[in-house]
């Protein structure tokens, strides 16, 4: 039996060309693009997922409540760790850890080498609670000492040449003004690509600690930047555990400060990393969940393609089935023979997408940055088999149980009863797949202005033509003298420094401040002279800071929002928070355009440097980085300049932004390629099925154009009504998406005319070339059947 | 074999209902040979393809083969039709992508026959018809005369006790239209039952008895000698 369908099914697959490849290129394509996603979203889903205590693994954050709502913050006290171990039995390790973006650069010094590192300070625990293969060294062991470095093998093998001896060898680390000679005690391998952390080194925190001069015990009113991770004890309950760690500072905090902590397995920090009103609101997640949509809509089209060409062409099919009844075939036989035939197509469709899939990887790996691969990994054979037998089955699904449940004798003579239903169910069809069209024509139109939007927007500071660069040796142990030399190279238009991040500051130096009775949440950043005169952020009143006046070191510079949330009449000489406003900013944007301007404040710090930023005269920015580098270096022996420019910093906020917008282009292409061949097939089909009639209308006289004009009027309004119906989902869709963005564009009603239109065009190229070509057709060859 | 009773068959359109079968009554005993006449549109094709279990009667009784089959579920009518009943068409109905000896080998695979017997007896009723050596072609290219026989072939393969032929010469020109009679006789002699629907008195001689049908109705039953 088999063997025999598999006859038939190669047999049908030669007598319908046409449809046979239009069913494979679009079940190849719908395939390779849902392979693709797969790959994509099963990366994601892998992050941070990695470590041998996943299940157990938590980090804490704090709810605090302020003036807007609760804000939920990644980071926490410092002692915290230390305490939350010693309070609850059902902890097993407990660590703290330094933010990775927390700190500017470190250089790292030892052999007479520099190397420049990213580091973190974390507590004893780190090694043992988060698996980073460490190939030297014990887990429990390595961060002990005050005075101990785990390096990765990179850095081992930069600083000694190699990593095998690394440990027992001494360094110095360097950062601003800071140094400590380290001992490394461990040394581990390559950090996932899956990892949402990445470093070069970690420090021991005793010696932050020793640093900063932290206090030896935990004073529950403290907060911080710092995470807190926890593992619970084999068998530790969840639910209790989060019940008792979200009442613990209200019983240890009498203040009416409303602030609680929380847990949150740290497997979800990357995918629902977002918490509004301090409940989980998403995050990545949502990209994830929107592209699995996608892929289910891009193999939904193919899916109905499949569908609704069987159908159609059923009518050819219909001798081949009758007879089949009349000799006794059951239904079940008829079933199994149709679904095998689909189950077949999507198994030939998957092996070519697998090839389309190795042919695009490269290309979607440059979009997405990553580095997915095609691997003979159970899970991706898993799910290609499945994926490919789930599409041949529905595609199968509807032909397979329609055609073999005809009555014979109306089969036997091609009679089709219930064509009408059949008819509809096709249109219907044809209407989903054109929306789903729109829909993306939509989605890719919008995204493309507003990234045209956020490129274009006026955001209160020029921020081209600005380099950035870390400052490190000398340069960050005397900035004053290190920027007045700067600012007298030729082609240097101006220069500052500042403390911290500029665009997209990490929700590190921001607190609740209180003026006259009012509180707001309020950003800072420690800069020295002229930030407002590089970055050219426009003073609305009062002053800039200036060398002239010497106790400027107390006094700040502030935002209009700021202005407008304490609402100060006269601002420039009131005093908030102990320092004196001696002028008024206008409006920028440091944070990306999905927030509102908040609340900001500049204070005048000319000793702290951790970045600075030099404007470049227009026209010369290469020649000037030239020499930016010989004098960085001259200055800072042993040191070389890595700058960036602080457009790409501005860009990098709106990555996935972006990616969302190339990747929704490839898969709006993708979409209408493969509706258009189903309606390329339909045309085709509907064209053969009416080849006599043209014929007799020819010979009664019929011109070509109303021939077309009969073959598309039907589909032609099928795609209309596609459109009507999907200009309501797609506003629904794009407003939502937009509604992320504080500052965003308008829709306008042509965006969606646009789409329409669009999509109607490509139909009718479609339609309009295979009409054409039927109301060509020489009336004499269609009637000679006869 | 074959007796009804008071069959009714009714086709409705939204304007009309038109009576295909009216109180038809009649019985077949095994190893006849019966031929329905009648002009078009007289019921003759619905009343076979009843009988063959293709089609429902909205009314009557009918017993195949000593069971009652009128209100049977399509299962149970499949499973008789590939047991008991031969089909051979007018316009043939050979699946086009099936070569002669799979067209053939057709009802034995329904039936579940193991391959190698497929093989035997396939071969063997080719044989008899003698289009063996026509056995790789495709429908398509043979000839009508030989078309038929693969058809009359496909319904004798698996020896079934009744053979429905619906104009079985139709298509034919006179010696091929004969040939394919004489292959129904010696079916028939053999012992098997055959009802035929035609037009032709001449292809009707071959039966032993004749039924003519008006408007539905059995209008006139006589036998050949």
């Amino acid at each position: 039996m088999l063997q025999h369908s598999l006859l038939l099914i190669y047999r049908n697959f030669k007598r319908f060309k046409t449809t046979f490849f239009i069913n494979l290129v679009g079940l190849s394509v719908g395939l390779a693009g849902a392979l693709t996603i797969y790959l994509w979203v099963h990366d994601e889903w892998s992050f941070d997922r990695y470590h041998a205590t996943t299940g157990r693994l938590f980090q804490v954050l704090e709810n605090q409540r302020t003036a807007e709502g609760i804000d939920t913050k990644y980071g926490t006290a410092p002692l915290l760790a230390e305490a939350l171990a010693e309070e609850m039995p059902e902890i097993e390790y407990a660590a703290v850890a330094t933010p990775t973006n927390f700190f500017p650069g470190f250089t790292l010094v030892a052999q007479e080498k520099n190397v420049r590192a990213n580091a973190i300070y974390a507590s004893k625990d780190f090694f043992r609670i988060f698996s980073y293969n460490l190939l030297e060294g014990d887990p429990g062991q390595v961060l002990a000492s005050h005075a101990a470095v785990v390096l990765s093998q990179e850095m081992a093998a930069a600083l000694f040449g190699t990593a095998a001896n690394a440990v027992g060898k001494t360094l110095e680390w360097q950062m601003v003004d800071l140094k400590q000679t380290v001992l490394v005690t461990g040394v581990f391998g390559p950090i996932p690509a899956n990892s949402t952390e990445r470093f070069d080194c970690v420090l021991s925190f005793e010696a932050f600690k020793g640093i900063m001069k932290m206090g030896r015990s935990m004073n529950w009113a403290d907060d911080g930047p710092f995470g807190t991770f926890v593992v619970l004890r084999e068998g530790a309950k969840e639910s209790e555990f989060r019940a008792k760690i979200g009442g613990l500072l209200q019983r240890k905090l009498s203040t009416n400060k409303e602030r609680a902590l929380l847990v949150q397995p740290y497997a979800n920090k990357y995918l629902f990393g977002e918490y509004t009103n301090g409940v989980p609101s998403g995050g990545r997640i949502e990209y994830v969940k929107l592209f699995s949509a996608i892929a289910v809509f891009i193999l939904a089209i193919a899916c109905i393609n499949f569908m609704n060409l069987a159908t159609a062409k059923a009518s050819r099919r219909l001798k081949e089935i009758g007879i089949k009844k009349t000799l006794g075939a059951s239904r079940f036989s008829l079933v199994a023979h149709f679904l095998a035939e689909s189950v077949l197509m999507s198994f030939l469709a998957l092996l070519i997408a697998l090839v389309l899939v190795e042919l695009l990887l490269p290309q979607f790996n440059a979009i997405t940055g990553k580095q997915l691969a095609l691997a003979f990994q159970p899970h991706l054979v898993a799910a290609a088999l499945g994926l490919a037998l789930l599409t041949g089955l529905l595609a199968g699904s509807y032909p397979a149980f329609y055609l073999s449940g005809l009555p014979p004798v109306a089969v036997l003579k091609g009679r089709l009863v219930g064509s009408l239903a059949d008819l509809w169910t096709r249109k219907g069809l044809v209407v989903f797949q054109f929306m789903l069209s729109v829909l993306f024509i939509v989605c890719v139109w919008v995204i493309q202005r507003q990234i045209a939007f956020v490129q274009s927007k006026d955001l209160g500071y020029d921020r081209r033509g600005v380099v950035a660069f870390e400052a490190a040796g000398k340069a960050a142990q005397q900035p004053e003298a290190f920027l007045a030399e700067l600012k007298r190279l030729p082609g240097v238009v101006n220069a500052t420094g500042f403390w911290g991040a500029f665009v997209n500051t990490y929700d590190g130096p921001g607190g609740p401040m209180e003026w006259q009775g009012r509180e707001s949440t309020v950003h800072h950043l420690g800069v020295t002279y002229d930030m407002l005169e590089t970055l050219g952020i426009t003073l609305k009143e009062g002053r800039s800071f200036s060398p002239q006046f010497r106790s400027d070191s107390f006094q700040i510079i502030v935002n209009e929002a700021l202005v407008a949330s304490f609402g100060m009449k006269n601002p420039v000489g009131q005093v908030l928070g102990g320092q004196r406003i001696v002028g008024v900013a206008k409006d920028f944007h440091h944070q990306s355009l999905h927030e509102k301007v908040r609340p900001f404040i500049f204070r005048l710090e000319p000793k702290a440097v951790g970045t600075v930023l030099v404007r470049l005269a227009p026209g010369r920015e290469q020649e000037t980085i030239g020499r930016l580098r010989q004098f960085y270096a001259a200055f800072n022996p042993g040191y070389t300049l890595t700058h960036r420019f602080l457009d790409e910093d501005y860009q990098a906020q709106y990555a996935s932004e972006r990616r969302v917008g190339v990747l929704a282009q490839y898969f709006a292409a993708l979409a209408i390629l493969v509706s258009c061949l189903g309606l390329f097939g339909l045309t085709a089909f509907t064209a053969e099925k009416r080849r006599k009639e043209i014929g007799i209308r020819k010979v009664l006289g019929a011109s070509e154009l109303s021939i077309v004009y009969l073959l598309s009027s039907d589909l032609t309004k099928l795609v209309g009504a596609a459109i009507l119906l999907a200009l309501p989902v797609s506003y629904v869709v794009v407003k939502q998406w937009l509604d992320g963005f504080e500052y965003r564009i308008g829709l306008e009603y042509w965006y969606f005319l646009g789409a329409g239109l669009v999509a109607l065009a490509v139909a009718w190229l479609t339609i309009g070339t295979q009409a054409w070509k039927a109301s060509r057709t020489n009336p004499t060859l269609c009637l000679r059947d006869e | 074999m074959i007796k009804i009773e008071n069959l009714e068959k009714i086709y409705r359109t939204e304007e009309v209902q038109t009576k295909a079968l009216n109180n038809v009554s009649l019985t077949v005993n095994e190893g006849e040979f019966v031929a329905i006449m009648g002009p078009s549109g007289c019921g003759k094709s619905t009343l076979l393809n009843i009988l063959g279990l293709l089609d429902e009667p909205d009314g009557g009784n009918f017993s195949f083969a000593g069971t009652e089959v009128a209100k049977a579920a399509e299962r149970r009518r499949a499973e008789l039709r590939k047991k008991h009943i031969g089909f051979v068409f007018q316009s043939f109905n050979l699946i086009e992508e099936l070569t002669v000896f799979e067209n053939v080998e057709l009802p034995l695979i329904y039936l579940g026959v193991g391959a190698a017997e497929r093989k035997e007896k396939v071969a063997k009723v080719l044989e008899k018809m003698q289009i063996m050596h026509r056995r790789n072609h495709f429908p398509q290219q043979l000839s009508g005369g030989q078309q038929q026989r693969v058809a009359v072939a496909r319904a004798v393969v698996n020896s079934p006790s009744l053979i429905l032929a619906d104009e079985p010469t139709g298509n034919l020109d006179s010696s091929n239209g004969n040939e394919v009679m004489e292959l129904l006789t010696e079916l028939n002699e053999a012992g098997t039952t055959i009802i035929m629907v035609t037009h032709s008195e001449h292809d009707a001689r071959y039966a032993h008895r004749v039924i003519r049908l008006l408007d539905g109705q059995v209008v006139l039953e006589h036998a050949h000698v």
